[in-house]
């Protein structure tokens, strides 16, 4: 255990979201077993009151775990100084094997809020909270991950030992080792920009669609997660060594560095919030045909779409202004 | 979206005028949260800034640092290992050191002892260059005058002082004195051809673990300490220290945090009617607790503004006058230096995380509770 | 129109202090009437009132509004439904201390994120109306009772309800105050608004414009007078 700031203030968020969760997992239960609109007891109104204070404490949630996101590669990055062979957030997530879970599954715990309160959202618009008990069943699906991130993280930190040897990105993503990460880099920067191309247009066309036809989210959604993957995969393979102006470079954590001005936060962000709004609206296009959503529902996708593929776009402009401001030259 | 903004504009337009009404409760919420994010700021503005002094340091120190051992105690090194150390391959540059700590009875603090490598800070024979620290400790009240050493009862040693040390790089020279070998070795009664340690430059540093590696097999006598071992162990040191402060600070938060929860949940009278016309007049339970969110948003960002500048203040002007015993150290001589200001994002983003989260965590159900009002309440 | 069938209301349901404050109201509730509920205090009648204005839930029975059952809804479209169709004035006026007329007028505005331009700029209309325009920046507590009133009526009005409730008006205005608020009421009337008002004040029940008058006791109706009283 190494005793940092910022450690205690992650640990802090993975504890106050995992008691969050834990009490709202107890409260889905009540709501799964006894949540009637009709009855006029005084115990549904108590229920439908806790729903507000769910929801506010999922929307703290959310915010306090994306920070906590940032702040978790940051400080990986940072805390490369103490490990022997660490350079960027790589060797230090290497340290021990819990580094990359416990990142994929903050991850996911950030998709997962935002996916919840897209639902919570559009529940809200119809006069007999038609979505409650998706939206409650979900959110018990969200507990584990909530506190598998706590699990997690705490061994990840608890076993951060300064005397193992670690690797760094040099290591993890060149094209000698097999395994993911060396296959996302060996992908050649014509074929992977080619791929992510095929991606944003079928993202545009299905995105264009879905808004004039009123259907076909889920289209639009799988899309996005292909963009997603795409984007990822590009990032590792070309942009970054764009970023770095070095052919060998492909770590997608070190374009997080001041050294090359944050850049990475341009491109990330973007594209997670864009992932996330495109796939709640792949969620919410589930739910088309419920009657009391039919007056709103459609207004509230058509504004997701567009703020999804907005986002895609900040991120794809973030990705070609990388590519044609640096001295790298890859292609003729 | 600009019918989501107009909302929060009016709510929070609401909350300004309401908290206008409150000016002195509110400004002591406002003062005992600043103080909390003043504590903790300040421990991080300080280690941050003593880790990056530390790096700026090393960053000038050779790479590697060779001792002699014997018994598992080091010992003093003989010049035949500085030529057996330079001669490795990988290695450019092998040197012996002299160095040493004195203990200085009359100020009751240990200086360290050192024969200069630069010649442009080698004394003249008989004479010394001194860090700021060592006058102050001395007292000396008047420019030139002689330091006077000794090493048992009834011996006393002069040396002119040449020249003191400003305070630019305080941190690691305040105890400093330098001296000539011969002055040196007559001083500690240090024989011809021994020397206290080897330090050694590599030509290519990614390679200094597999130079070490075999260094350490061909001389088992001999301990090899990189320099990033000694910035480890610094910034260990530093972790350990700045976690220290937040422990301090983690009981003030707790403190704040009951504070904070017991004003949340004690309910005026008057708030309450509010909250009853509010709700009566057609104010959902969301709106309430977005009101609320920013009373809650507005003190916390007022109380990190002002705990923020005042940290900065207390660290950088005022050199952490505070706590700088338990962060540099329990040394006697405090080195007077001014600390370069290290903030960026990770420290910013932690030390939000670390005020505002305990913050809400302490409110959100209170401020739940009283929205929750029944909107007739106000009818009975 | 508002109509209840076969409402009743507990409070501290289930328990030792159980009160039943409406048992078996059924009751219809003209559109652009001006109908006044009478009785003794604890009746039954501002617990009435709620329920109409969609500020409590019946413990049983049913609400319907212009043909739509509201009495089921979730408190959230209740809440949504009481800021765009009903206007409130409290027996106190409860005006917000500390605040100004205008920001007290505006306050019912605030969660329908209409722009603020617009919205005082109505308050501003509504006050001039009410002859309070050099009052408007006045903190309320500075108010005389006739303004604090107006006030109070600027501030039901600013979201343009179709019905106005007005709970126990007049009970602390003299005869020259209550006039003018009966005038004001006429106004309302004239203009379209369907009006709710308690009173056990025969200066109100018994006044010219008078629509309908319906009389509670302990929780009943007992007596109900309908097409033009005075």
């Amino acid at each position: 255990m190494i005793f940092r700031m910022p450690i205690l203030a992650l640990l802090l968020v993975a504890t106050l979201a995992a008691l969050t969760a834990l009490w709202s997992g107890a409260f889905a239960l009540g709501v799964l077993r006894h949540w009637d609109l009709t009855s006029m007891a005084r115990a549904q109104l108590r229920r439908e009151r806790m729903t507000e204070l769910v929801s506010t404490l999922f929307g703290a949630v959310m915010l306090a775990e994306l920070a906590a996101l940032l702040l978790f590669v940051f400080n990986a990055d940072r805390m490369a100084a103490l490990f022997v062979g660490a350079m960027c957030a790589v060797g230090t997530l290497n340290v021990n094997p819990w580094g990359f879970p416990a990142l994929y599954l903050k991850i996911a715990v950030f998709f997962a809020a935002v996916l919840w309160l897209i639902l919570d959202r559009a529940d809200r618009l119809g006069r007999d909270y038609p979505l409650t008990r998706v939206k409650y069943a979900a959110l018990l699906g969200i507990v584990p991950l909530v506190f598998g991130d706590l699990v997690l993280e705490t061994t990840y930190f608890l076993n951060l030992r300064t005397d193992v040897i670690t690797s760094c990105c040099s290591k993890l993503f060149t094209p000698n080792n097999p395994n993911l990460a060396n296959e996302m880099a060996a992908l050649g920067p014509g074929l992977s920009l080619g791929l992510l191309g095929g991606a944003g247009v079928l993202l545009a066309a299905s995105g264009i669609a879905a808004l004039i036809r009123g259907r076909g989210y889920a289209l639009y959604a799988a899309a996005a997660a292909l963009v997603f993957a795409m984007g990822i995969t590009a990032i590792v393979s070309v942009i970054s060594v764009y970023i770095y102006e070095n052919p060998n470079h492909h770590c997608p954590f070190c374009i997080l560095k001041p050294e090359y001005g944050h850049y990475g936060y341009a491109l990330y962000v973007p594209l997670f919030l864009a992932t996330a709004l495109g796939l709640g609206a792949g969620m919410l296009g589930q739910f088309r045909a419920v009657p009391s959503l039919q007056a709103r529902l459609p207004g509230l996708l058509r504004a997701q779409v567009i703020w999804s593929l907005g986002g895609f776009v900040a991120f794809g402009l973030a990705a070609l202004w990388a590519i044609a401001r640096s001295n790298l030259i890859l292609f003729g | 979206m600009s019918t989501w903004l107009n909302r929060q504009r009016a709510l929070a337009d609401f909350t300004l005028a309401a908290m206008g009404r409150r000016r002195i409760k509110n400004a002591a919420l406002v003062m005992v949260y600043a103080l909390v994010v003043f504590l903790l700021a300040s421990a991080m503005f300080f280690a941050a800034s003593l880790r990056h002094e530390m790096h700026q340091v090393l960053a000038e120190a050779p790479e590697l640092t060779v001792q002699r051992l014997i018994m598992g105690r080091q010992d003093l090194i003989d010049a035949a290992a500085a030529e057996r150390i330079g001669a490795i391959r990988g290695v450019s540059q092998a040197r012996p050191r002299l160095w040493g700590y004195y203990y200085d009875r009359i100020s009751g603090a240990n200086y360290t002892v050192m024969v200069p490598d630069d010649p442009d800070l080698m004394p003249p024979p008989g004479e010394v260059m001194i860090g700021e620290g060592i006058p102050r400790a001395r007292g000396f009240t008047w420019d030139g005058a002689p330091l006077f050493l000794s090493r048992h009862l009834g011996d006393l040693q002069r040396f002119n002082v040449a020249r003191t040390f400003g305070t630019d790089s305080a941190l690691m020279s305040a105890d400093l004195i330098l001296m000539t070998e011969a002055d040196f070795r007559a001083f500690f009664g240090i024989p011809e051809g021994l020397f206290t340690d080897v330090v050694a430059r590599v030509r290519n540093p990614n390679e200094l673990g597999k130079i070490v590696e075999k260094a350490a097999i061909a001389n088992p006598d001999l301990r090899f300490v990189t320099r990033d071992d000694i910035e480890r162990t610094y910034q260990k040191l530093f972790d350990w220290r700045e976690g220290l402060m937040a422990a301090l600070a983690g009981a003030a938060v707790l403190a704040f945090v009951i504070f904070a929860a017991e004003k949340a949940s004690g309910l005026s009278a008057e708030e309450s009617r509010e909250i009853g016309i509010l709700k009566a007049i057609g104010w959902d339970t969301r709106d309430v607790i977005a009101m609320k969110l920013w009373e809650g948003g507005l003190v916390s960002f007022g109380a990190f503004l002002i705990g923020t500048i005042a940290a900065y203040a207390h660290v950088f002007v005022f050199k952490g006058a505070l706590f700088a015993p338990v962060l540099r150290g329990w040394a006697v001589i405090y080195p007077d230096f001014t600390l370069t200001p290290q903030i960026d994002g990770l420290q910013i983003l932690t030390l939000g995380l670390l005020t505002t989260l305990p913050y809400v965590a302490a409110t959100v159900v209170p401020i739940w509770r009283r929205a929750s009002a029944d909107p007739d309440a106000v009818m009975r | 129109m508002i109509t209840l069938s076969a409402v009743t209301k507990l409070y501290n349901e289930g328990r030792p202090n159980e009160v039943q404050a409406l048992r078996g109201i059924d009751l219809t509730l003209a559109p652009g009437a001006l109908s006044v509920l009478k009785g003794p205090s604890g009746s039954g009648k501002s617990t009435l009132l709620s329920i109409v204005a969609c500020m409590a839930r019946p413990t049983s029975g049913r609400v319907t509004l212009n043909g739509e059952t509201v009495s089921g809804l979730p408190e959230r479209f209740q809440t949504e439904l009481r800021r765009t169709t009903f206007g409130f004035i409290f027996q106190r006026f409860n005006l917000i201390r500390g605040l100004s007329v205008l920001e007290n007028v505006i306050l019912p505005a605030a969660p329908t994120g209409e722009p603020r331009a617009r919205v005082i700029e109505r308050a501003m209309e509504r006050l001039a109306a009410l002859d309070l325009t050099p009052r408007a920046l006045t903190p309320v507590e500075h108010l005389s009772g006739g303004e604090a009133q107006r006030a109070a009526i600027a501030r039901a009005l600013i979201n343009d309800p179709p019905i106005l409730i007005a709970d126990e008006p007049t009970a602390n205005l003299d005869t020259a105050l209550t006039e003018r608020f009966l005038d004001i009421l006429r106004a309302e009337r004239a203009a379209g608004r369907t009006l709710i008002v308690t009173s056990h004040d025969p200066r109100i029940w018994g006044a010219e414009g008078v629509d309908a008058v319906i009389e509670l006791r302990d929780g009943r109706i007992t007596h109900e007078i309908t097409g033009g009283v005075a």
